[in-house]
């Protein structure tokens, strides 16, 4: 499995917990509006989680910013996976 | 769960505190297990941070104890407006329990932004949280706890900072202890030490800057389950969850080693090496001892065996003397307890177990589901951290009755001692020389009414569990008579034992509470209050009193507690009972005790 569909899953287990659906299938273009409960109170819960998840942790900067979708945060996870094994 | 991975909770000797996960209480909140018949709780959030993560974890853990959340959270940093308006929503919500929360960064700011000197700035800064409790009182009825301030480690001055004065280290420690003391003169003011709880996890795993400012989330969301934890300690301890006992076993427990394979010399106990995790031990359990937790031996040993360290040991801290009940045989300790708590004639959730044996501890979580048993951590050396981390003594007073809590045990197992000497009760009652006092509801005595009401679960009709500052009203309503006795005999006093409350409405005295502390079962006391309670009636010219008796889990032996005196059944709802006599046709009861002179209540 490429590291790519390895955070892509890992990261939908994290959104199907978090938001408590375990049908979400996340999607690079998917939004916080395509997610009934994704608001600013289990914003923070995914952020917390994902970070739990992979071992990583987000600046202000970053767990604050809106990022446009999850595909930007999945690179975002990703490059922060590479920093950690160089 | 941190910045750079050093808090390792999960890794270390607590492993098994109960799970404090904040995403696994986030998930439990959304499907609570108590149903909507549960006893809920009214709890008001006011906070100058944000709340809306914490009280997910709150209801969680209250779901967990089987108690339903009903929960306000108040404007952001609205303590004034939430308070001081009646019509706010605070106030209408009418909550039991109002939480403020005042996070420490939030003073830090106003510290640094201060124009005044720091003592002056600290004296307001008080004032401002006391006029919050004020304001409460004066328009609620709440419990209100308060927040003290994790200190942070930001220094101005280095290790000058306390000394100076002029910095934020020293004008919070000084906040806290200002807190603190001005809370010990208010009842119903409680607190929530989060400095304390800062403390124990560790500031640098409890402050998390992120989380601050972006969420104004005042710690680390792996900290907030410990102090949404607390929270729910206090509340259920201001309830009446409360431990009263703790059940020790001995060998490998109080001391090292089998005493009755190693004996006196063999075993480890005393101020120094391996033995000093022991002592430390007995000296903690020997202080919960002075605030009126009794102890409790639970030992598979020969007796004589057992209690021949707490006799004859130079190093033992716990003497005989310090334990309430002594229970060592070969019998099998579910047993045991079950004698200990006959005794002691407490519940089984009032009572800790802590043996070092996992066999023993799943032995009497089966057969006891109700007794709490922690686990212990492997090393001895933990044993006292462990057991002060579950946080399992939380109290919400600390009455006179609490420091001889032991002694009032003593003397009764000495009353029942004598009494089997004697041919008749009536023989024995009369040998006792009882003497009652009953007064009205007053400041003096409102915190150890309040405490009984919150405490007695057996002997008790109706089960409000009023708070200092409900008494404090009912006493104030010229139609209450509220009444409090207090018993005492040859061999001393049993403290304030029974609580009654009546009140008038048009020809009918209703009896609305009514509790008596189980240790004086059998004396008359409930026969003397109601030989007054009817003659007050008879006094004031009214033609019913009637008496509700609601169901508890606990409380069945009152159910028929009016028939005895000729009370009829007049009504009978779901879990309610309702009796109902004409004064004028009740005959006194004879009763073995003397009214105490000096008394002046109404009756």
């Amino acid at each position: 499995m490429s590291m790519e569909d390895d955070v892509r899953t890992r990261m939908t287990h994290v959104f199907q917990d978090v938001f408590d659906e375990s049908t979400i299938e996340i999607r690079d273009d998917m939004t916080a509006a395509d997610v009934e409960s994704w608001d600013s109170l289990t914003h923070v819960n995914l952020i917390v989680a994902l970070e739990k998840s992979f071992g990583i942790r987000f600046t202000t900067g970053e767990a604050g910013s809106s990022l446009e979708n999850v595909g930007q945060l999945r690179i975002l996870i990703e490059r922060k996976l590479a920093a950690k094994r160089k | 769960m941190t910045h750079d991975g050093r808090m390792n909770m999960d890794s270390t000797a607590f492993d098994s505190l109960p799970n404090l996960d904040y995403q696994g209480l986030i998930k439990e909140a959304r499907r609570p297990r108590a149903g909507s018949e549960a006893p809920a709780v009214r709890i008001a959030f006011i906070s100058d941070a944000a709340t809306q993560h914490l009280i997910p974890a709150v209801r969680a853990l209250l779901d967990r104890r089987g108690v339903r959340l009903e929960a306000y959270e108040g404007a952001f940093g609205a303590f004034e407006l939430e308070t001081q308006d009646p019509q706010s929503g605070l106030h209408r919500f009418q909550p039991d329990v109002v939480i403020a929360l005042h996070s420490i960064q939030a003073l830090t700011a106003s510290f640094y932004e201060r124009t005044i000197g720091a003592e002056q700035w600290t004296a307001r800064a008080l004032e401002r949280i006391t006029g919050v409790w004020d304001a409460l009182h004066r328009h609620g009825r709440a419990t209100v706890v308060q927040s003290t301030f994790a200190i942070p480690f930001e220094r101005s001055f280095g290790n000058l900072d306390l000394k100076v004065g002029e910095s934020i280290r020293w004008a919070a420690n000084e906040l806290n202890t200002r807190i603190a003391q001005s809370a010990r003169s208010r009842d119903s003011v409680l607190l929530l030490d989060v400095e304390g709880i800062a403390g124990w996890l560790g500031a640098r795993d409890f402050f998390d800057a992120r989380a601050w400012d972006l969420w104004k989330i005042f710690c680390s969301l792996g900290a907030l389950p410990h102090v949404a934890k607390n929270i729910v300690d206090i509340v259920l301890a201001a309830r009446g969850r409360v431990v009263k006992c703790v059940v020790l076993d001995l060998d490998n427990t109080l001391w090292g080693g089998v005493i009755g394979d190693d004996g006196m010399e063999g075993i480890k106990i005393g101020a120094h090496g391996d033995g000093e995790a022991f002592y430390r031990l007995q000296l903690f359990m020997k202080e919960l001892t002075r605030r009126g937790i009794l102890l409790a031996v639970c030992s598979k040993n020969t007796e004589s065996v057992a209690a021949q360290p707490f006799a004859d040991h130079p190093e033992m801290v716990l003497r005989r003397e310090h334990i309430s009940a002594f229970v060592a045989n070969w019998n099998d300790k579910a047993e045991n307890i079950r004698s200990i708590r006959e005794q002691l004639n407490i519940g089984y959730d009032a009572m800790v177990f802590v043996d070092d044996n996992p066999f023993e501890r799943n032995l009497v979580r089966q057969l006891l589901p109700e007794v709490i048993v922690p686990e212990l951590p492997e090393d001895p050396a933990q044993y006292v951290e462990y057991l002060s981390g579950l946080n399992l003594f939380e109290t919400s007073s600390f009455s006179a009755e609490d420091r001889i809590r032991k002694e009032l045990y003593e003397r009764e197992a000495a009353r029942r001692q004598e009494a089997a000497g004697f041919d008749s009760v009536e023989d024995f009652l009369r040998s006792l020389d009882m003497r009652i006092s009953v007064g009205e509801f007053d400041e003096f005595h409102i915190p150890r009414i309040s405490q009984l009401m919150q405490r007695s679960n057996q002997f008790n009709l109706t089960t409000r569990r009023l708070t200092p500052a409900d008494c404090t009203a009912l006493r104030e309503n010229p139609n209450f008579l509220t009444l409090h006795a207090e018993l005492s005999d040859r061999l001393g006093s049993h403290g304030l034992i029974s609580v009654v409350t009546v009140e008038r409405e048009g020809n009918v005295l209703w009896i609305r509470d009514w509790l008596m502390s189980c240790r004086v079962l059998g004396r008359g006391v409930e026969q003397f209050l109601m030989n007054a309670v009817i003659q007050h009636a008879l006094d004031a010219g009214l033609d019913r009193v009637v008496g509700t008796y609601k169901a508890t889990p606990k409380n069945a032996m009152v159910e028929n507690f009016f028939a005895q005196f000729g009370f009829v059944k007049t009504a009978q709802a779901d879990q309610e009972l309702q009796w109902t006599i004409d004064p004028r046709d009740y005959t006194p009861i004879t009763v073995l005790i003397t009214r105490n002179s000096t008394e002046e209540a109404r009756i």
